[in-house]
């Protein structure tokens, strides 16, 4: 009997070492101190609540890996698209609602912080991220690739990159997502502005796409369905991880053009201004980046943000050695996608 | 009075912010500006257009075979009588977005299963059919429009006095002409009813656009209202835009209050005793029995075979889809099945539903019975506010509820996603009341004046049990819908809180279409069966 408990307690201390190797194994990691000083005043707090456009399936299982490494602190959540979020957030925090701790979402946390209802909060992880938002943790990313059908086009009528797909070649086979929408689309033109720098370049571009004379999509996943279902050849543009889930696992007939290199969004949880519950908030941001974190956004699908980490849908497995990411920054076209599109699309586009 | 105000609050705290709010809510003192940018949007009128061409074209194809269909149930000696009453039924049971799926699924043109079977058969090799078409959007949505008017026209033609008829059959009309002079003339309050409804359902609907106008280049006026949400965050916008659908809302409602002003006209239960007639349509009758088959394969079968092998196989494409049965998956179960949520928000909602759907319905009618049965003065404005609902799009109303609710107790709690669902499905309990209580001859409510009645016998032993065929569609019709809802709960449920749809749908929202159509299958399977042990175990009688 003691020898069982004994080997018990064994098990459990290295379960619970190793846990803790695993969730923050680099040696200059700064995420032990941080957690533990957060830990106990979470516990303190006792719960989070987070505010999600993520899945229900997979904010459930991020949420009990959570529970699991941290226990005493109640986890609890509300789904919803990032129009939702951003309305019913920004409508509490007008009220004075202390109704939420973090927004774990893309494009809603930075339209959150321009009404004011975000508090800053700089990760003290940064150092390993991909990309890096001094008041918000980036904790995913959502990676869009080009994407193309393998039964409807040969990979010697591939195009070479973004702006290929802007050949008169390619009309008629093109599913385009709508570039006036906060969608993919928009979001890959505010990369590409600012990667390239050059008005020409850019105008010639959004002219280009609009002079392929397509109807533009307003869902994404309806699009990428259309291309997978042989509808259309070539997605502008798709998410990696879409792509990565259907070859791999339905083995659809879907391809990432690699060499046109793929667009990251950050994906943030940004802390919310009158949390009840912030310390826990804070934790759980964090926990999010560490290896633990990342492997359980991973194993349900959803891309790391951590530089160097491994997975099928992160941008070194899918993409030849040296390819760069293209960033979306521009705080502009973040925080108020609708002015930034009536700038800088829209006269190209409808002009 | 009090469901008119629970409908009011929200509606006028959006309207009250439409002049007073900009983007992401900001108070900018009393400002025109929303509705200024509406005006000037040189878009609108195109889209208004097609609007207009799609919803009306959806309302009135929809509505005239649900009038049709219900017809024939009701008053004529078609063969296969349980069969025939079920069948029109079964297609309500499928949410419209299943529909929109498959739907795209037979109709695209390059990778449609209709389309390839023509190519294969005949060797056609252009697309005979467009899903992404104006023709193929009325269609879809047109098929959707069925079930209010079958819903609606169906308690009419079965409690029809049959002495108008044999007048006309005296007076030497043949069947036919007593049915287009007569019968559908009489059941005009009813089929304006739902024809309303669905043209207002139609200018809001979001799916069909979504999935079938945008991919073809149609852009309808709806998209601006879900555009200033979704890229403007400015639901005051929302709000102006939506103005023009209240004015076409009030244009609508004004040519069925015209057309039924002289509601006397239209009352087909009198005080008269008599037992309703069916008619002996000769050959006609295995016709009828046909049609009915016909919809029940378009409206239901068909996209339902659809639904179940795309659900069954890996992914979709026309060769995969044809390799069926030896390529079946059953992944997509297996994931619908271990979601979290599935089993205890399905329970959650049914519950919330069925609570709903008995307080809609009655609510419907006690405003139905005031606004044509009492001398209330003004009581005719109830008939605008109880339909204004439709005019706003779900999204915009449910934060508008927010804001009336959130420093009450009430807030994140059952009771405001109830009264959420109860606005959203108000304007059906009472257009259905309505249509229903203007065939009600007002003799019988005189009568028992005469006798002494006060209101409230008059309301309870007179025209509540003459409008039990009409509670019993309202009943079913708001049952499912709030059952699948997912734009006015998704904001009304509290962090923590599991609820049905939400949970089950997001495989639509997410473009899981294989996930999506297993989960349709699963909710689709279990209403089918609890409507056929129903009707037969329970003998519910769903169409009287």
């Amino acid at each position: 009997m003691k020898i069982k408990v004994l080997s018990a307690a064994v098990v459990a201390a290295v379960v619970a070492w190793s846990g803790a190797v695993f969730a923050a194994s680099a040696p200059n990691d700064p995420y032990p101190k941080a957690a533990a000083a957060l830990y106990e005043k979470a516990k303190q707090e006792g719960a989070v609540i987070a505010y999600t456009v993520w899945d229900v399936e997979h904010i459930v299982a991020i949420l009990d890996a959570f529970s699991k490494r941290y226990p005493g602190i109640k986890t609890s959540y509300w789904q919803g698209r990032n129009p939702e979020i951003v309305q019913r957030t920004v409508t509490e925090f007008q009220a004075g609602k202390e109704s939420v701790d973090i927004i774990l979402s893309d494009n809603a946390p930075p339209v959150i912080r321009a009404a004011g209802a975000i508090q800053p909060y700089e990760t003290v992880q940064k150092d390993f991220l991909v990309l890096h938002d001094p008041t918000m943790p980036i904790v995913s990313l959502q990676i869009q690739a080009l994407v193309y059908n393998t039964k409807k086009l040969k990979p010697g009528d591939l195009p070479k990159n973004w702006e290929d797909v802007a050949n008169p070649k390619y009309k008629g086979n093109v599913a385009l997502d709508d570039p006036m929408r906060a969608g993919p689309l928009s979001s890959q033109l505010a990369g590409l502005k600012e990667l390239w720098k050059n008005d020409a370049k850019f105008a010639a571009y959004v002219k280009g796409l609009k002079a392929l004379n397509v109807p533009v999509n307003k869902s994404t996943s309806a699009m990428f369905r259309l291309v997978v279902s042989g509808e259309y050849a070539i997605c502008q543009p798709a998410l990696l991880h879409d792509a990565m889930e259907e070859r791999d696992e339905k083995h659809s007939p879907v391809e990432i053009v690699k060499t046109a290199p793929p667009v990251v969004f950050p994906r943030y949880g940004g802390i919310y201004a009158k949390a009840p519950h912030p310390n826990a908030a804070k934790l759980l941001a964090e926990w999010l980046i560490t290896p633990e974190g990342q492997a359980t956004l991973d194993k349900v699908g959803r891309e790391a943000s951590r530089k160097g980490f491994q997975s099928k849908t992160s941008i070194e497995h899918a993409y030849p050695k040296g390819t760069k990411p293209i960033p979306v920054n521009d705080k502009g076209f973040m925080e108020d996608p609708k002015k930034w599109l009536d700038t800088n699309v829209k006269p190209l586009w409808e002009g | 009075m009090l469901a008119g105000s629970l409908i009011v609050t929200p509606v006028i705290i959006v309207i009250v912010r439409s002049f007073t709010t900009a983007r992401l809510g900001a108070a900018v003192g009393f400002s025109l500006d929303n509705y200024m940018r509406v005006l000037h949007d040189p878009k609108i009128l195109p889209m208004l257009q097609n609007s207009i061409v799609y919803a009306g074209g959806s309302a009135l194809f929809g509505t005239l075979v649900g009038a049709m269909l219900a017809w024939i149930v009701a008053r004529t000696n078609t063969p296969g009588k349980t069969l025939v009453e079920l069948m029109p039924l079964y297609p309500i049971l499928m949410p419209p977005v299943m529909k929109n799926i498959a739907w795209v699924l037979l109709l695209s043109p390059k990778s449609g299963i209709l389309n390839n079977m023509l190519q294969q058969a005949f060797g056609i090799d252009h697309p005979v059919f467009n899903a992404f078409s104006m023709p193929a959007m009325i269609w879809v949505f047109g098929l959707t429009c069925v079930t209010l008017g079958y819903l609606f026209l169906l308690p009419v033609f079965l409690s029809f006095d049959p002495s108008l008829e044999e007048s006309a059959y005296i007076a030497g009309s043949r069947p036919m002409r007593t049915l287009l002079r007569i019968t559908f003339p009489l059941a005009i309050p009813a089929f304006l009813s739902a024809l309303v409804l669905n043209f207002l359902r139609g200018l809001r609907s979001f799916e069909t656009p979504v999935l079938q106008g945008s991919p073809g280049g149609i852009d309808v006026f709806v998209s601006k209202v879900y555009d200033s949400m979704s890229i403007d965050y400015n639901p005051g916008l929302a709000t102006a835009y939506s103005a023009v659908l209240i004015v076409l809302s009030v244009a609508a409602l004004i040519l069925y209050v015209r057309t039924t002003r002289f509601s006397e006209r239209y009352a087909t239960i009198t005080g008269k005793g008599y037992r309703v007639k069916v008619v002996d349509i000769g050959w006609w009758k295995y016709a009828a029995f046909v049609a009915v088959f016909v919809y029940f394969l378009i409206g239901i079968a068909i996209p339902f075979v659809v639904l179940i092998i795309t659900s069954l196989i890996p992914y979709y494409d026309y060769e995969t889809f044809m390799k069926f049965p030896t390529n079946v998956d059953l992944a997509s179960y297996h994931r619908v099945m271990h979601h979290p949520s599935f089993v205890s928000g399905l329970y959650n909602s049914l519950a919330l539903s069925i609570v709903i759907a008995v307080v809609t319905v009655f609510a419907g009618i006690v405003m139905a019975f005031t606004i044509y049965r009492t001398k209330v003065y003004g009581s005719k404005v109830f008939e605008f506010i109880g339909t204004i609902p439709l005019a706003f799009p779900p999204l915009v109303l449910s934060l508008g509820l927010i804001i009336a609710v959130i420093d009450s107790p009430f807030y994140n709690t059952l009771w405001a996603l109830g009264a959420g669902l109860f606005i959203a499905y108000f304007p059906y309990a009472l257009r259905n009341a309505s249509g229903a209580i203007v065939n009600i001859h007002r003799e019988l409510d005189e009568a028992a004046w005469v006798h002494g009645a006060r209101w409230r016998h008059v309301f309870f032993r007179v025209t509540l049990p003459l409008l039990k065929p009409s509670i019993a569609g309202a009943l079913f019709y708001i049952f499912i819908e709030a059952l699948r809802n997912i734009d006015v709960a998704v904001l009304l449920v509290a962090p923590g809180m599991e609820y049905g749809p939400v949970t089950l749908f997001e495989y639509f929202r997410v473009g899981q279409w294989a996930e999506a159509a297993a989960g349709g299958v699963i909710y689709l399977v279990i209403l089918i069966v609890t409507v056929t042990i129903a009707k037969f175990v329970f003998n519910v009688k769903f169409s009287l």
